[in-house]
């Protein structure tokens, strides 16, 4: 891992050395245990400060929609293949963007931690390969990494990057894995248990738009939940008006969801809405057989259509 | 509320209130056809005129049921037949998905339904409408995104 | 009696706490920390048993308790243009383990929606219908500040009561209003506090307040936050933030909201919801014009309102140095970082 991190800030500083780009958007230390963040390096001699671990948890290519400049990101594979969906969808430019591709096993989940803490406060956290050491107030736990690894990169097939423009680090393995068996046992509950566990989700939501805001896949200029000439959407905390707010952004990321995992890391209120996004994805590939950010070409799935597509549902 | 309700003059016996979207070219023109053949079905349904299939938005449907209609109809022109020519081809994906991702939430299968009728259909409109209606009756009132005070 | 006197000190077998909540709840709602979905927040509670004690903090503040997030001001029948009183409290409440941090932010909003020129009376009558059992912070976290803009761990400010566990199966409980004397009268196997309660409360106090090390210099800051208004400072804090309300949305003291009007049904609502200024649509013009155009200038007017705009109307800091915004965002904004960066400009 440290040599992946060297060899990082190497290829970084060299890119705004040579200025094959302006700027440079990777991962820095935070402020608190556990955390990493976002940074924006211009200069050479800040390309130290980067880092690369299993804390990275953000998605940095939310930044791309805004940024203007010759950007070099760090991307795992899913923000690799997010990338692919902007440059597809025409929200950025292939030649502005270099991609340094970083192998991922898997984000660690924070709140999976937060479990393990119960209340007590972390004050250290030293990570090696395999394991973390927590440390707090009469506190010092070893968790193995894979324990702790969050649902989205448990079921990630894309662990290296699909598109690149230099890799840094190996490239890591890749299991076999199970990736709609959730939403499969999922969908065998009832109507009612289905219907209960969506509208207690919702029913946290304080609709703070972090999911919307990280999510790579939402660019549009204005939300419709913001548009308020007509006012779409109720703007109350009534379930009902939170719910069809994740509803309709699940479905306008349909075939477009990589599910990088970034929209339950953010919030605040721990909301898991991942499985209405997994459930659009198997249904993408299996009426469509479209996988989304995975290749240039293919267009995206709601925007085309085939004459023989599945009708069974049509009366 | 109970003023939009249909309240039958005998006894307040519940009758399904349901939404039907219909393009302006083929379903719209059946329903149409319909009339003008005094074709009987049940007066459950109302109509909402829009351009294309293409034109409806998942938000439409959904909104629909959190004002508190009971089902809701979706209907436009044959695949093939499009006035602007694939409207309803990039629509058929669309519902496809919307369709299972609302069952998957738990809106009962059959509370929101997707039919394509023509615009020399109107038999085929009215035995719709009696089929639909008859289903979502037996659904009975809609509980899912209803926005009670 | 002003508060923050000393009326009464007790001390409260832990074990005698839930009685104690049973005896209150038949006069009281009850409000306390509650863990469920691995969150902490304040719930309504039947039980003291439900009471989740071993909180660092709450993720959301009770702020909500008072000025909630989206309410219903008012409602009419669509024909008939009149308003409908309601009651807005059923019965008192209690809001129990509130932090002095937390209640601290109270005393801020109600400068706010309690003042000589504006009197809100929902918020009003949700403060005055509530009483603050605070429990004091014997584990304030790195990312708590409350002791540089005029709190404390044990600050005792704005409570009825303040309680301390001191640790020992123990309680310190100290009556600081008449009100709060009330609720102590309510449990009847109250100790007096002998010398070693006293020595181990002052003790814990000070080992708290030890453990409060950020430190945040406010001082001359909004003199400071005045000549840096077109700083290109700017352009460097804001690229991180991704322009989501979480750190207006779980702030004790943040309270813009925006009016709608909702027709449901039969009848119209007139709604109060939060609104964020981090959020573009906060200061969309009619005519489509947007002054605060980007996330700079967002940011910009979230610390100028905080650290100068509030200081300037009410002399107060808009912080109580809870620290939530700081551990809740996705991007690890600091506050404390972007204060010193103002103050180094």
């Amino acid at each position: 891992m440290q040599e992946c991190e060297k060899e990082l800030r190497e290829v970084a500083k060299k890119l705004l050395l040579e200025k094959k780009v302006d700027l440079i958007i990777g991962y820095e230390e935070g402020t608190l245990p556990l955390r990493t963040r976002p940074i924006f390096i211009r200069e050479a001699d800040e390309t130290k400060k980067l880092v690369w671990n299993s804390r990275c948890e953000n998605s940095l290519c939310s930044y791309l929609k805004t940024t203007k400049e010759r950007v070099g990101i760090v991307a795992k594979g899913c923000d690799s293949r997010s990338i692919i969906g902007l440059i597809k969808e025409r929200q950025i430019k292939r030649e502005n963007i270099f991609i340094i591709g970083v192998p991922c096993s898997g984000i660690i989940d924070r709140k999976k931690i937060e479990d393990i803490l119960e209340g007590r406060e972390l004050l250290e956290c030293i990570e090696s390969d395999s394991q973390i050491t927590l440390k707090g107030e009469g506190l010092e736990e070893k968790v193995d990494k894979d324990k702790l690894v969050h649902a989205s990169c448990k079921s990630c097939k894309y662990r290296n990057p699909v598109l690149y423009d230099t890799l840094v680090g190996k490239e890591v393995s890749q299991g076999e894995v199970e990736e709609y068996s959730d939403v499969e046992e999922f969908a065998s509950k009832s109507d009612d248990e289905r219907w209960a566990y969506f509208n207690d989700e919702a029913s946290r939501c304080i609709r703070c738009y972090a999911c919307r805001n990280v999510c790579p896949a939402c660019y549009c200029p204005q939300c419709f939940v913001d548009q308020s000439l007509p006012t779409w959407f109720g703007r109350t905390l009534h379930p009902s008006d939170t719910l069809m707010f994740h509803m309709i952004r699940t479905l306008h990321i349909a075939g477009r969801c990589v599910d990088c995992g970034a929209c339950s890391r953010v919030c605040p209120v721990n909301i898991e809405l991942r499985m209405l996004h997994k459930k659009v994805q198997k249904d993408v590939k299996e009426l469509y057989d479209y996988e989304a950010g995975i290749n240039l070409e293919e267009l995206p799935p709601m925007a085309t259509f085939k004459m023989d597509d599945p009708q069974e549902f049509i009366k | 509320m109970e003023g939009n309700r249909i309240v039958s003059k005998e006894k307040s016996e519940w009758k399904p209130r349901i939404i039907a979207f219909l393009c302006n070219w083929c379903s719209y023109a059946g329903a149409d056809l319909a009339g003008i053949g005094r074709l009987q079905y049940p007066p459950n349904v109302r109509i909402i005129r829009v351009p294309c299939s293409g034109r409806i938005n998942p938000y439409f449907i959904i909104k629909s049921l959190q004002h508190g209609v009971d089902g809701v109809l979706v209907s436009g022109c044959h695949p093939g037949d499009c006035h602007y020519i694939s409207g309803n081809l990039v629509a058929r994906r669309r519902f496809a998905i919307l369709k299972r991702i609302l069952e998957f939430v738990g809106v009962e299968k059959g509370r929101v339904q997707f039919t394509w009728i023509s615009a020399a259909e109107g038999e085929r409109f009215s035995q719709v409408i009696k089929e639909v209606t008859e289903e979502i009756k037996a659904l009975g009132p809609n509980k899912r995104f209803v926005k009670e005070a | 009696m002003r508060k923050g006197d000393r009326l009464k000190e007790k001390i409260i077998q832990k074990e005698q706490i839930g009685k104690w909540l049973e005896k209150l709840g038949k006069d009281y709602e009850i409000w306390a920390p509650v863990k469920r979905n691995g969150l902490v927040l304040f719930h309504p509670i039947s039980s003291a048993k439900e009471v989740y004690f071993n909180f660092l903090n709450s993720k959301k503040t009770p702020k909500d308790l008072f000025f909630p997030q989206s309410e219903v001001l008012f409602s009419f029948p669509k024909e008939e243009i009149e308003k409908e009183v309601e009651t807005i409290l059923q019965k008192p409440r209690i809001v129990f383990a509130i932090r002095p941090c937390d209640a601290r932010s109270l005393a801020l909003l109600d400068q706010v929606f309690d003042s000589e020129d504006y009197q809100d009376p929902y918020y009003i009558e949700r403060r005055e219908g509530t009483l603050l059992v605070g429990l004091a912070c014997t584990h304030p976290q790195q990312s708590c500040f409350c002791t540089s803009v005029g709190g404390g761990p044990f600050a005792k400010a704005h409570l009825d009561l303040l309680m301390a566990d001191l640790g020992d199966g123990k309680y310190f409980v100290e009556a600081l209003t008449e009100r709060g004397e009330g609720l102590l009268e309510k449990n009847d196997s109250l100790q007096e506090p002998q010398k070693k309660d006293r020595e181990k409360l002052a003790k814990i106090k000070e080992e708290a307040e030890e453990k409060v090390k950020s430190k945040l210099v406010t001082k001359g800051l909004e003199k400071k936050l005045d000549k840096i208004f077109d700083s290109s400072l700017w352009d460097r804090v804001h690229q991180r933030c991704l322009g989501c309300g979480i750190c207006t949305y779980l702030c004790p003291t943040c309270h813009c909201f925006a009016l709608l009007d909702e027709k449901d049904k039969a009848r119209v609502e007139r709604i109060r919801n939060w609104d964020s200024c981090m959020f573009p649509e906060f200061t969309v013009e009619a005519s489509g014009h947007n002054p605060r155009i980007s996330n700079r200038e967002r940011m910009r007017q979230r610390v100028m309102h905080k650290f100068n705009y509030f200081v300037e109307r009410y002399g107060e800091t808009a912080c109580v140095g809870c620290g939530r915004c700081i551990q809740s965002c996705p991007v690890n904004m600091d506050i404390r970082e972007i204060i010193e960066e103002i103050r180094n400009e």
